[in-house]
């Protein structure tokens, strides 16, 4: 719905007075101008279908090919290992369907993680109402699987593990290796893991890593949307999921998008160049808003493992208030995080990754993620720790939870 | 050409004029967020309730002082989703003032128009609201 002129005159005057700071960059990232201008020229240079004989084709073919070494080179897989797709979902849907249904003759078991993204929760649930049989390990504490428990959990007839690689949530970095060592040298049993979150943010070898299949997405890395991967290593059998043509090889019919492409190529090549630099810029940005947010808030839980996980990524519940309400009051003064909270994903349950942290329903609620990124700065963080140090303030004046002085209503001390 | 269009569009997101979709809320939704009317306890009241949802956990606290069939004073507390948080600041403005008849009428689609429509799936904030304030009456 268009805005009246008088809301946008409104707006433009909250813009100019209010500063905005980014702190989603797990949901996205800003494109960046570079990848945005390779793009450009694409869409408009680079039209010709791939799968075209004559020269138009050819160079897009070209540039697909180069796109395909850059997004190969950031986890030191080969090139024709590289199948893309619309995006993380996807790939996620073609890698754990596709090699359930071309594996099902070897049994009919999955062991994944109680922390998993929607697109592999979400299609390891459609497989169980399909007959399959489904480990699901939990995560302790710390948010992190444990090796032994899938080593426990394996059968004659599991045929995929399917752990993600780092958390979208909370950051955590799974023993994404050692579950790789223990499916090694197995035959007819396959590993999976979802690195939307973590490829160009961690440095990555396939072969250090051990699995079979791994997905990747390009928004996470400052390319548009609409872009993603799957490393599908050589000899693996996919069942494809879209048919009717040979792109891809034979993995996933339809016309490559080469502008998203090209796009990822080159988010992929300065993800590899700016690695380092980037994640010791997010990390030292994460570390002055974590030691802030300590000094000036009260009860507060940072959540998941310490140590082990993504450097650009702060999870932190807020007692006795609820995360959609912190949001919205972040996002008033300009300040763009996202909430674990039930009531902003539209479902009555809180998020299903901070209560597998075993911790209690408020926290939960109160878990709010910020995630920071290649351009945010030192001033950004200040700003966004003033004003949440408000916002939370705020709220707890309104909230009943941390009143002491109301014992008086007993079963409803919440 | 292109890089033209792109050097125009990147200067219109650095832009701060530049709209973006603001938060699916009303303005006066997010001023009631950001600014609660009424927010307390209010110390010697006489009706006081506090009740919660047992689906989601969200509480509402309402203290009132009734004097001469009146509503003379009233704060509320409330720890919950936005709307909760809300419907809790729109009703006591609803019923400050009023007399117990007044508030007894008073129903959730009130509420709800008050606070500019909420979804169907939030209206158990307004719910949540009208229930507290009956039960608080009723003390």
């Amino acid at each position: 719905m268009p805005l009246s002129a008088s809301e946008l005159a409104t707006f433009r005057v909250f813009l100019m007075t209010k500063r905005r700071v980014y702190l989603d960059h797990s949901a996205t990232t800003p494109v960046d101008p570079r990848i945005a201008n390779a793009m450009a020229r694409a869409v408009v240079e680079t039209f010709g279908n791939a799968s075209s004989v004559h020269g138009f084709g050819q160079q897009a073919r070209a540039a697909i090919d180069r796109a395909r070494r850059e997004v190969a080179a950031l986890i030191g897989a080969k090139q024709n290992e590289i199948v893309f797709t619309s995006g993380g979902t996807e790939a996620n849907n073609l890698a754990i369907r596709g090699l359930c249904e071309a594996s099902s003759a070897h049994g009919r078991h999955v062991i994944t993680s109680a922390i998993e993204h929607p697109s592999v929760s979400g299609v390891c649930t459609e497989l169980e109402k399909r007959g399959w049989e489904i480990s699901r390990l939990p995560v302790y504490a710390n948010g992190i699987v444990h090796v032994d428990d899938v080593a426990r959990a394996l059968r004659p007839d599991t045929v995929l593990i399917t752990v993600m690689l780092a958390n979208n949530e909370i950051g955590t970095i799974q023993p994404i290796s050692e579950i790789g060592s223990l499916v090694r040298d197995k035959k007819q049993l396959w590993f999976h893991t979802d690195a939307v979150q973590a490829a160009g943010r961690l440095p990555l070898n396939i072969d250090e890593l051990g699995c079979d299949l791994l997905t990747m997405s390009a928004h996470k890395l400052y390319a548009p949307k609409g872009i993603g991967a799957l490393y599908v290593r050589r000899g693996v059998r996919l069942h494809g999921q879209n048919v009717g043509g040979h792109q891809e090889r034979e993995r996933r019919a339809g016309t490559e998008n080469v502008p998203g492409i090209i796009a990822f190529g080159e988010a992929a090549k300065l993800a590899r160049e700016e690695l380092t630099s980037r994640s010791q810029h997010d990390r030292a940005l994460r570390d002055r808003f974590e030691s802030l947010v300590s000094e000036r808030i009260s009860d507060v839980v940072m959540n998941g493992d310490r140590e082990q996980r993504l450097a650009h990524l702060s999870n932190i519940s807020f007692r006795f208030i609820e995360g959609e309400g912190l949001l919205i009051n972040l996002d008033l003064e300009g300040v763009a995080v996202s909430t674990g909270s039930a009531c902003s994903s539209g479902t009555l349950e809180p998020s299903p990754v901070i209560r597998a942290l075993g911790v209690d329903d408020e926290l939960a609620r109160g878990s709010i993620r910020f995630s920071f990124g290649k351009d945010n700065t030192e001033a950004d963080v200040d700003y966004a720790v003033e004003a949440l140090a408000h916002a939370v303030e705020r709220l707890r004046l309104l909230s009943p939870l941390n009143r002491h002085d109301l014992q008086d209503f007993a079963g409803c001390t919440g | 050409m292109i890089c033209k269009i792109l050097q125009d569009v990147q200067d219109s997101l650095v832009n701060p004029a530049n709209p973006v979709n603001p938060v699916p809320y009303s303005s006066k939704f997010k001023d009631h967020l950001a600014h609660p009317r009424n927010a307390g306890e209010l110390p010697g009241a006489n009706a006081v309730a506090d009740e919660k949802n047992p689906v989601c956990g969200d509480r509402l606290r309402l203290s009132l002082i009734v004097k001469d069939n009146r509503i003379k004073a009233v704060r509320y507390l409330a720890y919950g989703c936005p709307p909760t948080l809300v419907c809790g600041s729109i009703l006591t403005e609803l019923i400050d003032g009023k007399t117990i008849e007044e508030a007894r009428n008073l129903t959730r689609a009130d509420l709800v128009n008050a606070v500019g429509g909420l979804p169907s799936r939030k209206h158990h904030a307004a719910a949540l609201a009208i229930e507290t304030l009956h039960a608080a009456l009723a003390n």
